[in-house]
């Protein structure tokens, strides 16, 4: 059981292999058509902004926003989403859309995140959302004078907008649900991100009491970024002492 | 002089995005008979592929028309062809139309409507070079370290009891920043996060009924449209 420290290199499955080499190569290939894409026409219409035009104080607020969320979603999400990240990361939305699909199929299929099986599992998930979001902003973006009217009414937007809480509502269970699943068992993880729980809870608690609840989601990224290393150095703190263990799950059940 | 409405109604750009998209669909087929096939080479069944291919398709949808909504408000502020791109391809419903708000004044126009009919194409540029740019952050650290990053908690490796904990780590960070979030700062938002977390429990609880085990591909699905329809009661009581 539990703290053993040796480790030995993974040896990757065939599909985790072919993920890592192609997947990136066909990131690596998206990303230099998207950053290509507005020069291409902007040079086409004469219209390339100079340098001091793109980055300067008024546009520092908008990269303000990008910069540490895709930081934060690349740490904290990779780990999570395994082979699938490099298909996720590209097609975007992934904590509204994709970590969840995720999560369901490993729910549905029993399987177990950060292993190859969990990994093929979650990428056949995430790909069939991709192609479904593509097809649906497609359809959506071609009649978009047709349901302009349906999506601006005012109940639809409201359940819209609580999107995110909703999305969470339903895949707690599953989010414990594939950390338990597999043969090893952690005891005790959740102490791990206690001290995260208790300092994101006063944040809270105290921007709630200054009346500014509601700007601390835009800075749930700013959040993760800043209470992962947290989480992870307490719970190896927790780990080496034994506070937290790994056991199997044969053992558990005894 | 060229303007905005030049750039956004471009046949040139209009080319481009299905040029992209189209790519980007392709990306995707390879990646799901890849994993596809070698889910087969596992031992996991067409019927498993099947579940897992069908509950992806209907789970996304609600989700997917949220997007839309956020396509029909950032078109307004971008045009469609560009708000169509930005939402398909790494980009994130909430901060695009984060950025979509706070185009105007950056730019030095105090309406949307203002920005529409008085932006050079220059000034368009800024936003398509801003919003490009911007969200390449994560992959400066998916393409070098994203491998390093996933086999740090590959659960497989022998002798691995670290990895186990450091891979659960990650998901319970996840929830112990989200959950305070969500309960704390909006009466509204955990009002939501309440109802659906109680109606997955309840299907869960249904699922496990003889004949209902079809219900398991629903359960986050339907808890999730609950939990947002839910809103609209909870905004009409307190």
């Amino acid at each position: 059981m539990s703290n053993n420290k040796t480790s030995t290199p993974v040896a990757l499955d065939p599909f985790q292999a072919w993920a890592h080499r192609w997947g990136r190569v066909g990131t690596l290939i998206a990303l230099v058509y998207m950053i290509s894409l507005p020069f291409i026409v902007l040079n086409y219409f004469h219209c390339v902004p100079s340098l001091g035009a793109v980055f300067n104080v008024a546009t520092f607020g908008i990269l303000s926003i990008y910069v540490p969320v895709g930081i934060s979603e690349a740490l904290s999400y990779t780990p999570l989403m395994g082979a699938s990240s490099y298909l996720g990361f590209i097609t975007g939305n992934i904590m509204n859309l994709k970590l969840p699909c995720a999560v369901n199929a490993l729910k549905i299929t029993g399987k177990e995140a950060n292993t190859a099986e969990g990994d093929v599992v979650t990428s056949i998930a995430v790909a069939a959302s991709s192609i479904m979001t593509v097809a649906i902003l497609t359809v959506a973006a071609l009649l978009i004078s047709f349901i302009s009217p349906i999506f601006e009414k005012p109940a639809v937007q409201t359940m819209s907008s609580y999107l995110l809480p909703a999305l969470f509502g339903s895949m707690t269970l599953g989010l414990f649900a594939s950390s338990s699943a597999g043969s090893k068992v952690v005891v005790g993880g959740i102490k791990g991100v206690i001290p995260v729980l208790i300092l994101v809870s006063l944040v809270c608690i105290a921007a709630r009491v200054a009346g500014l609840g509601g700007i601390i989601l835009g800075m749930v990224g700013f959040l993760i970024l800043a209470m992962l290393p947290v989480g992870i150095i307490t719970s190896r703190i927790l780990w080496k002492k034994g506070i937290i263990k790994v056991v199997d799950k044969a053992e558990l059940n005894k | 002089m060229t303007t905005i409405k030049d750039i956004i109604n471009s046949p040139l750009l209009l080319a481009l995005v299905c040029g992209g998209l189209l790519y980007i669909t392709a990306f995707s087929v390879v990646y799901l008979l890849k994993a596809k096939k070698r889910a087969l080479e596992m031992g996991i069944s067409n019927k498993e592929i099947g579940d897992i291919i069908k509950s992806s398709l209907i789970f996304s949808v609600v989700p997917s028309l949220s997007i839309v909504i956020g396509l029909v408000a950032l078109a307004t502020a971008l045009g469609t062809v560009w708000a169509w791109w930005r939402l398909s391809v790494i980009g994130s419903l909430s901060f695009e139309t984060q950025i979509a708000s706070s185009l105007a004044p950056t730019l030095g126009f105090k309406t949307t409507a203002e920005m529409m009919n008085g932006a050079t194409g220059e000034q368009f540029g800024v936003v398509m070079i801003l919003m490009s740019v911007g969200m390449l952050a994560g992959f400066f650290v998916l393409l070098p370290f994203g491998k390093k990053l996933m086999t740090s908690v590959d659960k497989t490796k022998a002798g691995n009891g670290w990895s186990n904990v450091l891979s659960g780590c990650f998901m319970l960070v996840l929830l112990a920043v989200y959950v305070p979030v969500l309960l704390i700062c909006d009466t509204y938002q955990a009002l939501v996060m309440i109802t659906g977390l109680i109606v997955a429990l309840l299907l869960g609880v249904l699922a496990k009924k003889p004949g209902m085990a079809w219900l398991n591909n629903f359960i986050m699905a339907g808890s999730m449209i609950a939990g947002m329809v839910s809103a609209l009661l909870w905004t009409s009581i307190f």
